[in-house]
């Protein structure tokens, strides 16, 4: 874009140069980053590629999707606040036991007790409420773009079940706090699971399987009759381990079919 | 050199892939506007994090059953559909059933051509049945969170009890009654009634086309009809007929107070 101009070049501007020269223009900068600073639209494009971490974005993009009135940045927002909540969630772990007994008291130990412990908290509970709303919106943008269109469909479908596993993520981490509110919100959600036809204990045709309240649906989900230690844990490992690990497979796919199809724009 | 690797690009189709189309390198147009982005999160969820406490209440207990309890916020939508019809269509089959109408949106699409702007003039019904079911789905969540009370009654949101909705209950203290009689429809008329509406629901389109063939909105949705073939239509169409089938049985509920549509011993609609 702004191309190199040699002419009168201000103090300060010397003085910039100078020192980003004498930071990115040695042996040590230039082992991490190959390309050496991106200054020139060569080294632009090669820094992409030759970087890991960037080599995620396409070297060029088309200008209407910089446009922030298009894309609303909304998947991107969504994965960053998965991002975040993966960094929060992980120093939450230190202080958070997945026991009956205690799992509460380390939500307070955590308010009054362990330093920055508030914000940490907070932050991870607030960013979960985005994360469900922006997933919400980024549908809704790639739906009124129409960008679920050939050559897109299956990552559309992709992103639904994207959509399903950061609601169930933000449901499992609901229980955790062992306070009234995640527990009755959670015994409220599970106890529809018991209304499935043929396999929960309350549902339709139930009869006809032998299914009773002990080997429902509803008991394979929670490991009892009801919300208990089992549930406690089992929630836990769900939202620590078992859906984080199958919702990052899926961006995985899904950032990975976006760099093949390009992203979505007039044809 | 970098410009011909892009031309040979497979999906050249696309006007953004042409040569001409303004493009722009990635570092540091896109890089920025990540960053920048970045920024704004973080920042805004420190200043949200400073500002508001994550809820916590008291410990839990099972034999202090809140009411109400309400689910997550996202899931409140689903429990307000509990109102109703029972847990197993409000709970199980209705969100399938989104997820799987979700799921097609992309393969029974007939428009492909239209994407990549904001522009709706060629897939009007499309963007209609959508809008039409996130406005649903936001109303639902919107009555499920604020306006409902306890025993689920409907309560302004600034009287009566406090907004977070988890009074407990108090012995002595009346709650509120469901107020008027339910009734149910006889098992004859509610079958007919449900089995005429997805009949005629389905070939009413076909027949609007045949009886005023002249219209020209009409003679747009026979286009359409044709263009969608019968397997896409069938989907559609059902899907269609089943949102406002919901919709119907809210305003029986709502203003006859009808229960259920079709009761036998097994299940009950
Ligand atoms: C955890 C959830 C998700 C993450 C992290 C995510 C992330 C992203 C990102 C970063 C993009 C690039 C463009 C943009 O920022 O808008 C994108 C595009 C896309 N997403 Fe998602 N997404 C998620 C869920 C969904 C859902 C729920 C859907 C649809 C049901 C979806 C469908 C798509 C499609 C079709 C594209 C290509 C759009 C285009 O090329 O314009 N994604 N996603």
């Amino acid at each position: 874009m702004t191309e190199h101009q040699n002419q009168r070049k201000t103090p300060v501007q010397k003085t910039f140069e100078l020192i980003s020269a004498l930071l990115t223009d040695n042996p040590i900068y230039k082992s991490i980053f190959r390309t050496g600073y991106p200054s020139t639209l060569l080294k632009r494009m090669a820094v992409m590629r030759s970087s890991f971490y960037m080599h995620i974005f396409p070297t060029k993009v088309g200008e209407h999707g910089l446009r922030l009135r298009y894309s609303w940045c909304m998947g991107g927002i969504t994965f960053f606040l998965f991002l975040l909540l993966t960094l929060t969630g992980i120093l939450l772990m230190f202080y958070y036991v997945p026991e009956e007994h205690r799992a509460f008291n380390d939500m307070k130990d955590l308010r009054f007790m362990v330093p920055f412990g508030v914000i940490l908290r907070n932050m991870h509970r607030w960013a979960a409420h985005g994360m469900v709303l922006a997933v919400m919106l980024h549908m809704m943008r790639v739906f009124y773009t129409g960008s679920y269109k050939a050559p897109r469909q299956f990552n559309w479908v992709v992103g639904v079940l994207l959509l399903l596993f950061t609601l169930l993520l933000s449901f499992t981490g609901y229980l955790l706090p062992w306070d009234q509110l995640g527990f009755w919100a959670v015994t409220v959600g599970t106890n529809m699971a018991s209304a499935t036809p043929l396999m929960g204990y309350e549902g339709p045709f139930h009869e006809l399987l032998g299914v009773q309240v002990d080997n429902d649906i509803r008991f394979a989900i929670i490991g009892g009759t009801r919300i208990g230690p089992n549930a406690l844990v089992r929630a836990y490992v769900w939202h620590c381990v078992g859906i984080p690990l199958v919702a990052t497979l899926l961006m995985i796919f899904h950032f990975w079919r976006i760099r093949k199809d390009g992203f979505s724009g007039p044809l | 050199m970098v410009e011909q690797e892009f031309r040979s690009d497979k999906s050249g189709y696309m006007l953004m892939n042409k040569p001409g189309y303004p493009r722009v390198s990635s570092w540091p147009n896109l890089v920025w506007v990540i960053f920048l982005m970045m920024l704004f999160i973080t920042i805004l969820l420190w200043g949200v994090s400073f500002l508001a406490y994550a809820p916590l209440e008291e410990m839990a207990e099972w034999a202090k059953t809140p009411n109400p309890a309400k689910a997550p916020w996202y899931f409140i939508g689903l429990q307000e559909l509990l109102v109703y019809f029972d847990p197993w269509i409000a709970g199980v089959m209705l969100p399938q059933q989104i997820l799987i109408g979700l799921i097609l949106i992309p393969y029974v699409d007939i428009t492909p051509t239209e994407q990549g702007h904001y522009r709706w003039s060629q897939r009007r019904f499309a963007v209609a049945y959508f809008t039409f079911g996130i406005v649903f789905w936001a109303t639902l969540i919107f009555v499920g969170q604020l306006l409902r009370g306890p025993s689920w009654e409907v309560y302004w949101p600034i009287i009566d009890y406090d907004l977070t909705g988890h009074g407990w209950t108090r012995e002595g203290v009346a709650l509120k009654q469901g107020g008027a009689k339910l009734g149910s429809l006889s098992t004859g008329t509610g079958l007919a009634l449900l089995i005429g509406f997805f009949s005629i629901g389905m070939v009413l389109p076909f027949l609007v086309t045949k009886l005023f063939p002249k219209s020209r909105p009409v003679q747009g949705l026979d286009k359409y009809l044709k263009e969608l073939g019968y397997i896409k239509y069938f989907v559609v169409q059902s899907h269609v007929l089943m949102m406002i089938a919901t919709v119907v049985k809210i305003v029986l509920r709502l203003s006859f107070n009808i229960k259920y549509i079709i009761e036998t011993p097994w299940f009950k609609i």
